[in-house]
């Protein structure tokens, strides 16, 4: 495989990451509701919006119609579908493109920032969006930049780290107490008794923290990335395969399938680190195998 | 060039994200969360609280205790006082997970009241009165509670003394705590005893019957589909997000004081039941389970909003979403009703105690005008369950007493017409962390003269027929943080067994319930007769029945069908049956049991008959 080539797969790992992600925050948006409310609809939000003449009821909605905040909140869905398709047809000179990328990276920035605020300000739950709230920026980094770049390199680190560095804390239920949801998606899939959960989730927090410091450290980072793209996929397919049942209406998948497909930058990050570190011989290799 | 756009917007985000931590902060500074700890405690003070109930001839008290320092006895004593003395009457190991000391002790005479205390070790004592059975008091007061929040935000720091003084003031007999004792979804242990240094004050001294609703659970809502393992965010699937064991203890803390469940099974993750009933004062109580048994609606109804247990859209079909299978309070539970609702004795009345109502009572949710066109948490969904639980209580006149909404409401139910079943009311949260309005669209029909328009013959938005009596909705644009303005309170049922009236008292927080200038929230105090919880208005009178004893149990069962009716304890030596027209009737009399058959063929209009029972 040339170094082309190599490269076309790195930008491929990236630009399927932020679509993913953007898209599944795109269903999350256009069927559900964006995670917002926390951040809109309190006093301190309307006392801003206030000094723009509008009244609370054009604000919240008089009761019997939607107000800004639920008009708005569901507009916000043509962004991150806009995102999506950026992520896709985003090229290197493509400066407003990337551009909007940015800005939606910003979005799962605040998207984040809500999920964190809701969750009574817990910091795993901020930092574990770490993967999803920069794969846009690292993009347009690869693209600006180039994919083997050192900052591009750097960011995506820094993402993979605070993504299980996020997951880890929870995981090991270090000062924030560990979502029920992974007791009860670990029960159901691997049917075992909550003892045996709890030392599951203890062993796998440790290897999260592994992965962190591992990928700082030249020999440990192939091997870690390898570990961490296939438990970031299996712990985003673990949602539709605790939950979904052939009882359920459209076999739940409208309630599960976008839990997968967003969290793509947990695998694809680390997919892209894992194939960037591949060593040179293994390259030279592949080139003669291919002639 | 390139960079420095990258780095405009990085900056542009770090603003946007440190501005809406400044605000955040700004309001943190002024109102902090709630800090939950584990005080440590002296040894003398270890045993925090406990709860009691006595059913019959069985007392069952369970003490919460603070941990046990390692190396010290686990063993916990209840003694009761005779002739000044205090004698062991049981001793139990305490359960370590939840520090719970459960005791039972059989052959309990009721008749009349018993110092006890719980004592662990030499130093450790903790003193109560098990009061006598109130059998000669015509008035049985039971103090409502539900949603017990200590955020500040929302006032729920405030102390709780006004609601203790109020229960000393009107001597209640029975407190009732219909749920969300505890809001904290990961540390119940440390908010249980919060809540008992709270309220163990008035517990200690009286019957209390707790019922632990969702976020006693440590979630936001609560389907529990038999004990089933929620990995939905919201547990909108159905089951439990914690684990078996943390319910497990949750239950023990809140209702192993409780009278044996009369159905023991266990259900998934080795969750067990409670659902019983507790007869005091000649008021039978019936403990149901509202939460447990229910299905989940995620991916069993069609998708009517942002998500899945809301539903926004006001032209969905009400019929979509009462899908078959659907459980509300489940097959056992069903049985129970049915076998209850039959049984007189000991008994003058009746009075259902549930989370919550069997009805969509509101409208509006949330701390704005968020409106809900219906909320699957609510026993207003499914409407078949709904019905039938329904169809149970109106069988035994019961009236029915809940919580969880955080807006009191009293409503009068209807199954085929408006106002064919029973009555109930849902009370004010102590602190309301989470607002809702009774709102509807269009004003309610036969309204009382002068009453407001949102009360009235109604349906609820899942063509649920209800009829609105009163409302405490909160101040709207943008809701305060006063307590009374978020329309926190709690409730006073006063049921007198010899007149057979029921009166709702709704109160304010920080009042005092005896001052004459106090005042409760409109459209409170009302009071109903208890032959109002089945009195559909389409109903005519059979003949009066006249007896030789005073209040005997009269039966009503279909002549053609062979179903009852209702079963009901008659006040004095008459009674006028109702009973739907153009159908024939048996009538059953009898002291305590209805075993004496007086007619066969009774009628809408039939003809007076005395009745011979001694």
């Amino acid at each position: 495989m040339t170094q082309t080539k190599l490269d076309r797969i790195l930008l491929l790992c990236l630009r399927l990451g932020a679509f993913f992600c953007f898209a599944g925050w795109t269903w999350v948006h256009f069927y559900w509701q964006g995670p917002y409310g926390i951040l809109l609809w309190q006093d301190t939000t309307y006392a801003w919006v206030e000094r723009f003449g509008i009244s609370w009821e054009e604000f919240v909605g008089t009761g019997a119609n939607d107000g800004l905040i639920q008009k708005w909140i569901h507009r916000i869905a043509w962004l991150y579908l806009a995102c999506s398709i950026l992520s896709l047809t985003v090229r290197h000179k493509s400066h407003l493109q990337m551009a909007a990328l940015i800005g939606g990276s910003v979005l799962l920035m605040g998207l984040a920032y809500a999920k964190y605020l809701a969750i009574q300000s817990q910091f795993p739950m901020f930092i574990e969006h770490g993967g999803q709230m920069l794969i846009p920026i690292i993009l347009v980094m690869a693209l600006v930049f180039g994919v083997r770049h050192r900052v591009t390199v750097r960011t995506a680190m820094a993402a993979l780290i605070m993504t299980f560095a996020g997951h880890g804390l929870y995981a090991l239920g270090y000062h924030w107490p560990t979502p029920a949801i992974f007791y009860g998606m670990t029960a159901v899939i691997l049917q075992v008794e909550h003892d045996t959960v709890r030392i599951f989730l203890h062993v796998v927090g440790t290897l999260d923290f592994v992965v962190c410091i591992g990928i700082l450290i030249p020999l440990w980072r192939r091997p870690c990335m390898l570990y961490a793209a296939v438990w970031g996929f299996l712990t985003a397919l673990a949602r539709p395969v605790a939950g979904m049942s052939m009882s359920l209406n459209y076999w739940g998948a409208d309630h599960y399938i976008h839990e997968v497909i967003l969290r793509a930058p947990h695998f694809m990050i680390p997919l892209y680190l894992f194939f960037l570190w591949r060593k040179p011989q293994e390259n030279e290799g592949l080139q003669l195998a291919a002639k | 060039m390139k960079l420095q756009s990258f780095l405009t917007f990085c900056c542009a985000a770090l603003v946007f994200v440190g501005a809406a931590d400044a605000q955040q902060n700004k309001k943190k500074k002024r109102k902090p969360r709630a800090v939950l700890a584990i005080p440590k405690v002296e040894k003398k003070d270890i045993i925090c609280f406990a709860l009691y109930t006595v059913d019959v001839t069985t007392l069952k008290l369970t003490a919460q205790l603070y941990p046990i320092p390692k190396g010290e006895s686990k063993e916990v004593r209840l003694e009761i006082e005779q002739d000044g003395k205090w004698v062991e009457a049981a001793k139990v190991s305490v359960i370590e997970q939840g520090w719970t000391a459960p005791f039972r002790v059989e052959n309990w005479d009721d008749s009349k009241s018993q110092k006890y205390r719980v004592a662990h070790g030499t130093e450790a004592f903790y003193e109560g009165m098990i009061r006598k059975n109130p059998i000669d008091k015509d008035e049985i007061i039971v103090a409502g509670y539900t949603g017990n929040s200590i955020q500040p935000a929302h006032g729920g720091d405030i102390s709780r003394q006004d609601l203790i003084d109020n229960v000393k003031r009107v001597d209640a007999d029975v407190l009732f705590f219909s749920g969300d004792q505890v809001y904290d979804h990961h540390k119940h242990y440390a908010a249980w005893l919060k809540f008992g240094r709270d309220f163990g004050e008035i517990i200690k001294d009286r019957p209390t019957i707790c019922l632990p609703d969702d976020h006693d659970a440590g979630q936001p809502n609560l389907w529990g589909e038999s004990g089933k393992v929620s990995t939905l965010p919201g547990a909108a699937d159905g089951g439990y997000i914690q684990p078996g064991s943390y319910i497990q203890e949750v239950e023990r803390a809140q209702t192993s004081h409780l009278p044996d469940p009369v159905d023991p099974h266990k259900i998934g993750q080795g969750i067990g039941v409670y659902f019983t009933n507790l007869n005091w004062g000649n008021v039978d109580f019936a403990i149901l389970e509202d939460r447990k048994f229910k299905t989940g609606p995620a991916g069993r109804v069609p998708k009517q909003g942002p998500r899945p247990d809301h539903i926004r859209n006001p032209e969905y079909d009400p019929a979509s979403v009462d899908v078959e299978g659907a459980v509300l309070l489940g097959e056992r539970q069903l049985k129970f009703i049915d076998n209850w609702s039959q049984d007189w004795r000991h008994a003058n009345m009746k009075v259902a105690l549930s989370a919550t109502i069997f009805c969509g009572g509101a409208h509006i949710h949330g701390n704005a005008n968020g409106r809900l066109h219906a909320d699957m948490d609510s026993n207003g969904w499914p409407q078949t369950g709904r019905n039938h639980a329904l169809e149970g209580l109106r069988k035994g006149f019961a009236f029915h007493f809940a919580g969880d909404q955080h807006l009191a409401t009293i409503f009068h139910h209807g199954i085929d017409e408006h106002r064919d079943a029973i009555w109930s009311f849902c009370l004010p949260s102590i602190a309301n962390l989470y607002l809702r309005w009774w709102d509807p669209l269009e004003p309610g029909l036969n309204r009382e003269p002068g009453a407001p328009d949102y009360t009235g013959d109604l349906f609820d938005g899942f063509n649920n027929k209800v009829t609105n009596y009163a409302a405490a909705n909160p101040e709207k644009k943008p809701a305060g943080n006063v307590l009374n303005t978020r329309a926190a309170g709690f409730g006073i049922v006063r049921l007198n067994t010899k007149t057979r009236e029921i009166t709702m008292e709704c109160w304010p927080r920080n009042v005092d319930v005896t001052d004459p200038s106090a005042k409760q929230y409109t459209g409170w105090p009302r009071t109903i007769s208890q032959f109002d919880n089945y009195s559909p208005p389409s109903w005519g009178k059979l003949g009066e029945l006249t007896f030789d004893v005073e209040n005997p149990v009269v039966q009503l069962i279909d002549a053609e069908s062979k179903e009852i009716l209702y079963t009901v304890r008659a006040r004095g030596k008459t009674f006028v049956p109702g009973a739907p027209k153009g159908k024939a009737f048996i009538v059953k009399v009898g002291e305590n049991t209805p075993d004496t058959v007086v007619s066969e063929e009774a009628k809408v209009g039939g003809e007076a008959q005395t009745v011979t029972l001694n």
